[in-house]
């Protein structure tokens, strides 16, 4: 039986204008966010973009040069040991004792976080069918990420930060994840995820955003941006047309053209498009739902001015 | 102060310090064992006739015959303190900047633990690390009894702490850098520098004159560099070193409390 806890009061981390340079460089600038308790919030950013800096403040591993990250009510660097008894922390450049077995490196983190009850250690190795007797410095990546995943997980905190968590897994194995990801959410829990997988952020998150250059560019939730993304349509004419006419529709931007066929982008209203369409006697339309994956790279890429939403 | 994260810091290391262990206490037994082979050899004396400065950087002054003259020549005044180094720098390099190096230092510092609180489990960790070689070298010298080699017992425990706390100042420098900086490279240069520059002042001021007054700025000098083995550890050096040590714990601390962990 799956008991479903109420998510805490408050959100479960807010950064205020976190900021985080190393000499001229800027890592982290300003950033300003909330994540609300009891949901999945997908962090997105090329490499690079300030996403480990980020979760290393929140962890209270590297203090902030200015700013503050709030986590779980307490700020993470002046009460950094309160706070991380109640998260759970997968880093992204997991590093474990080559030469300890799956078993040891869990049972010491049980024992220096005071676990007594090792039957979820034994759940989740079951479900992730992981390795724990060998040494994990003769297992592959995708094995010991496993190991990370467990650790994350075994003492049910109340959040968890996870950096790349599903990097090195199977498909089979990031699906099970994502069911672990959806189960941990339904009982109340937080789950604050760093990637640069778009695909799989859109797939397990509630709310996104995306850090590029150590700034805030976007913020807000995937249905949300999901009804904003752009839909890609193909009309195919008896003819060729000019292009023009139909960059010239509002929310309508062509991509690209090749004889009688036009690659298009639309966002808004279909109407006008369908109108000019039918006026150049179309023969063949090919529409597809909105992908975020469009959206989000044009994010990644060159800087842009984009209001954020909450 | 032994808590889980010094359990595991031995633990990673258990196997290389044994065998290290048993490897110094061969050398030390084969020291002692020898000794009955060159008591009666006067020549050997002829090294450090006229106070040589060569044989004196050797550690070797006095008389090579008697026992404790051989035994700060071979092991006390130069070997030993270098075989505890190796094991206490090497730590106090990696405990920190090592460790944030290969990424294994943030696993402790998500710990639930204050950054106080794990760096006393390291200081710990580095005391601990410092113990066994000394002490077993002090079980092969006072077993060299039945080799002729009489030491006084309490000189013999005096310099066996003395090298004890050098071995744990040394590795707090290490320390101390890593954790200024995060670097384990630079954490092993400074210690190494400042260990060989602290032995040679030591063991050049008996015999080079303008070297003589900056003894009481080596730690090699409190430590193993004023005949401990034979009027042991002095008050004074074992104020030195104990303050010596309580101030580098600090600066490792007010270091570790800003370091960026990975």
């Amino acid at each position: 039986m799956v008991i479903t806890q109420p998510a805490a009061p408050g959100p479960a981390i807010r950064l205020d204008d976190l900021t985080k340079t190393f000499g001229p460089l800027h890592a982290v600038s300003g950033l300003t966010l909330e994540v609300a308790a009891g949901q999945v919030f997908g962090f997105l950013g090329p490499n690079g973009a300030g996403k480990s800096t980020t979760i290393r403040m929140i962890m209270g591993l590297s203090a902030p040069s200015s700013g503050t990250a709030t986590v779980l009510g307490t700020d993470a660097w002046d009460d950094g040991p309160g706070v991380r008894a109640r998260i759970g922390y997968l880093a992204g450049e997991l590093a474990l004792p080559p030469r300890l077995t799956g078993d040891a490196i869990l049972g010491w983190t049980a024992r220096a976080r005071n676990v007594e009850n090792r039957s979820r250690r034994h759940e989740l190795a079951e479900r992730f069918q992981a390795d724990l007797r060998r040494p994990v410095g003769t297992l592959s990546k995708g094995n010991r990420q496993k190991i990370g995943i467990i650790r994350a997980f075994e003492h049910d905190p109340e959040l968890l930060v996870l950096d790349e968590p599903t990097s090195g897994l199977d498909p089979l194995l990031q699906k099970q994840f994502d069911d672990l990801l959806a189960e941990t959410v339904q009982r109340g829990r937080t789950v604050f995820l760093s990637s640069h997988e778009l695909d799989e952020v859109q797939r397990v998150a509630h709310n996104i955003a995306i850090i590029r250059g150590g700034e805030l560019v976007l913020a807000d939730t995937v249905s949300a941006l999901r009804a904003r993304a752009p839909r890609s349509v193909e009309l195919t004419f008896s003819a060729p047309v000019d292009k023009a006419e139909f960059d010239a529709l509002p929310g309508v931007q062509v991509l690209g053209q090749q004889n009688g066929r036009l690659v298009l982008a639309v966002s808004g209203e279909v109407g006008p498009l369908l109108e000019a369409a039918a006026s150049h006697h179309a023969i063949d339309i090919l529409a597809r739902p909105a992908d975020l994956d469009v959206l989000f790279r044009s994010f990644y890429r060159a800087p842009q001015e984009v209001p954020v939403a909450r | 102060m032994l808590g889980d994260i010094s359990r595991l810091d031995l633990r990673l290391r258990r196997q290389s310090s044994i065998a290290y262990a048993v490897g110094v206490t061969a050398y030390a037994l084969l020291i002692v064992v020898l000794y009955p082979t060159f008591r009666v050899d006067t020549s050997l004396n002829k090294l450090t006739e006229g106070d040589s400065s060569l044989s004196a950087l050797f550690g070797a002054t006095g008389s090579l015959t008697s026992p404790d003259g051989w035994m700060n020549a071979n092991l006390y005044a130069n070997f030993l303190p270098l075989f505890v180094l190796f094991m206490t720098i090497g730590y106090g390099a990696s405990a920190v900047a090592g460790q944030n190096e290969d990424g294994t230092l943030g696993d402790v510092a998500v710990l639930p633990r204050t950054r106080a609180a794990v760096l006393l489990e390291k200081v710990a960790t580095l005391s601990l690390l410092s113990l066994p070689v000394p002490l077993l070298c002090l079980v092969a010298s006072l077993a060299g009894h039945h080799w002729q080699v009489d030491l006084a017992v309490g000189a013999l425990i005096g310099t066996t702490i003395g090298v004890a706390l050098l071995g744990v100042n040394l590795g707090l420098v290490a320390l101390a850098w890593g954790s200024w900086t995060g670097r384990r490279g630079g954490a092993l240069g400074v210690a190494t520098g400042l260990a060989a520059v602290s032995y040679i002042v030591s063991s050049l001021a008996p015999v080079v004159s303008w070297i003589h007054p900056l003894r009481f700025y080596s730690l090699f000098y409190w430590a193993v560099g004023d005949d401990q083995l034979v009027n042991g550890l002095s008050a004074p050096g074992v104020a030195v070193l104990l303050s010596s040590a309580v101030a580098l714990g600090a600066v490792a601390w007010r270091g570790f409390q800003q370091l960026d962990i990975r």
